[in-house]
């Protein structure tokens, strides 16, 4: 079974009809979403129905989530001041912006989806804010796929495309016990990926054209897509529709609108 | 007879007008003069305060003054920005070598012909007379700013999110103590971060100069002030910053007296 899985579309309406396109093309079986459908761009009702039109199984993101329960950020949302500022201009305007049956629907997302032996998730397994950075230490990213009981753990949230192979994991645990001998039990882990799939609506990869992922349940293969849209309709739809005009210099340049994660060590509190 | 030399430096902007009269600044054996016209709380003016401080800063209107009662031995350096007419009155009336600081490939030009001299620079962009950019500028002192949002200011203000910058250069100051000179000419790889050799200030808002200048092409200048005061950081955090630092600060003393 061929599924497509797709990330962070931030209100990006033309975006997301080109890469819904593009799975078409592609004869994908199943969409799954990773969530953050709103946030920053210029159609979050639009994007929010058509999601729903396809009844595409979708978890929440930080921006739904945001959206629904109010601003909450730990430091690692916003990693700069000027970012912040932004982002909080960005909330008030979806916020705003959404109808109040979009909120209702946002509010019922689950924070993660599971089909088989794969994960679907927006940050990670703690989180919906917290990032999985390619560089992250491997036994904190171990640690967060073995928390969900599955060899394929997709999430988004970076905005930039990922695989990362976690394979030959050996953990070795130690019990003390002053009555009894020291215990110790070796596990080895089976091989173990983290899939991520980028932005649809808000890449960070240098280029404006959205991302995506598709993956073959049958031989386990992964395509990283990258798909060109009309992205100058997007940044006209910003500047009409009074969001701040960086945010389409930005997203004209795959720089994303505001944020930027960096820190692989960082724990999210929120 | 006179007994100063006099040497006025002229050339596009970005080419390296300062960092070739720099080379002369670093022998203060010998009394240093530099002028600036119309650079009042100019960066050039303040970066060559403080990477070379026994050289005298004169104002537009000391200049008059200093310059009519030098000390022997005098070395006196004009830079002389592009916006200024070379021809002028006052600017031909001055007694002393002239030198043209302009781009490799370029040829020929109003500061080859007004030149006794002409040295190459860097591959900096040149403009006719009938289209010259706009300058812009911002004095910064006391402002200090979040690292990261400066990274982001000073991308988005080089990549052309408020216009076309053809130059930019400015001195800012960061929430350690320590103040940085910024440095960009279209057409040359990066955005050069120099550190300042002062003093760090961890006691309130900088008392000493910072600023920003610009000079491009359609520059959307209330965008731009915008994003360096949303860039800037608010008392309480600075005043939050500054304790870290003093302690960090004071710890490092500590393991020093130690050693």
């Amino acid at each position: 079974m061929k599924l497509a899985v797709i990330s962070c579309i931030h209100g990006n309406y033309e975006a997301l009809d080109a890469v819904l396109s593009d799975i078409n093309a592609q004869k994908a079986d199943q969409i799954y979403c990773l969530g953050d459908l709103v946030g920053y761009g210029p159609y979050p009702n639009e994007v929010v129905d058509r999601i729903r039109s396809l009844a595409i199984p979708t978890c929440q993101g930080c921006w739904d989530e945001d959206i629904v329960e109010g601003l909450n950020a730990c430091e690692c949302s916003y990693p700069s001041q000027l970012a912040e500022q932004r982002g909080k201009l960005a909330h008030e305007w979806t916020n705003t912006e959404i109808r109040p049956d979009v909120r209702e629907y946002l509010a019922t997302l689950p924070l993660s989806l599971k089909r088989d032996n794969l994960c679907f998730v927006h940050g990670s397994p703690n989180s919906q804010h917290e990032y999985l950075l390619p560089s992250m230490d491997g036994f904190a990213a171990l640690e967060r796929i073995l928390s969900t009981d599955a060899d394929v753990l997709f999430c988004g949230h970076t905005h930039v495309p990922y695989v990362r192979e976690l394979e030959g994991a050996k953990l070795s645990v130690t019990v003390k016990n002053p009555a009894q001998a020291e215990a110790s039990q070796q596990f080895q882990v089976a091989l173990k990926r983290i899939i991520n799939a980028g932005s649809v609506g808000e890449p960070r990869h240098g280029r404006p054209n959205a991302t995506y992922v598709l993956y073959d349940t049958e031989t386990t293969q992964v395509t990283l897509r990258e798909v060109a849209y009309e992205y100058a309709k997007t940044c006209l739809a910003i500047l009409e529709k009074g969001l701040p005009p960086i945010f389409a210099w930005r997203l004209a340049r795959g720089m994303e609108f505001a944020e930027r994660a960096d820190d692989p060590s960082h724990v999210c509190e929120r | 007879m006179q007994s100063f030399d006099l040497t006025l430096v002229a050339g596009p902007p970005g080419v390296g007008k300062t960092t070739w009269i720099s080379q002369f600044l670093k022998d203060s054996s010998r009394p240093l003069f530099y002028l600036y016209p119309g650079g009042q709380e100019s960066v050039d003016l303040a970066r060559i305060g403080y990477r070379f401080p026994w050289v005298s800063l004169v104002s537009d209107d000391r200049a008059a003054t200093v310059l009519a009662d030098l000390p022997g031995q005098s070395q006196v350096f004009i830079e002389l920005g592009f916006h200024l007419d070379l021809e002028s009155p006052f600017l031909t009336a001055l007694p002393g070598r002239r030198i043209a600081v302009v781009p490799p490939s370029l040829e020929k030009s109003e500061w080859h012909s007004w030149a006794d001299e002409v040295m190459p620079g860097n591959h900096s962009q040149t403009w006719g007379s009938g289209k010259l950019p706009a300058i812009w500028k911002s004095p910064l002192t006391g402002q200090v700013f979040d690292p990261p949002s400066l990274d982001e200011a000073l991308i988005e203000l080089t990549g052309g999110a408020y216009g076309q910058v053809v130059r930019l250069k400015g001195i800012f100051e960061l929430p350690d103590g320590q103040a940085f000179y910024v440095d960009f000419v279209e057409g040359l790889p990066g955005i050069e971060y120099t550190e300042l050799k002062l003093p760090r200030w961890l006691q309130g808002r900088p008392d000493r100069f910072s600023g920003l200048e610009i000079v491009g092409c359609n520059l959307e200048q209330k965008r731009i002030a915008q994003t360096l005061l949303a860039s800037c950081l608010a008392d309480d955090v600075l005043i939050q910053y500054q304790r870290q630092y003093q302690q960090l600060q004071s710890e490092e003393t500590e393991q020093e007296v130690m050693v």
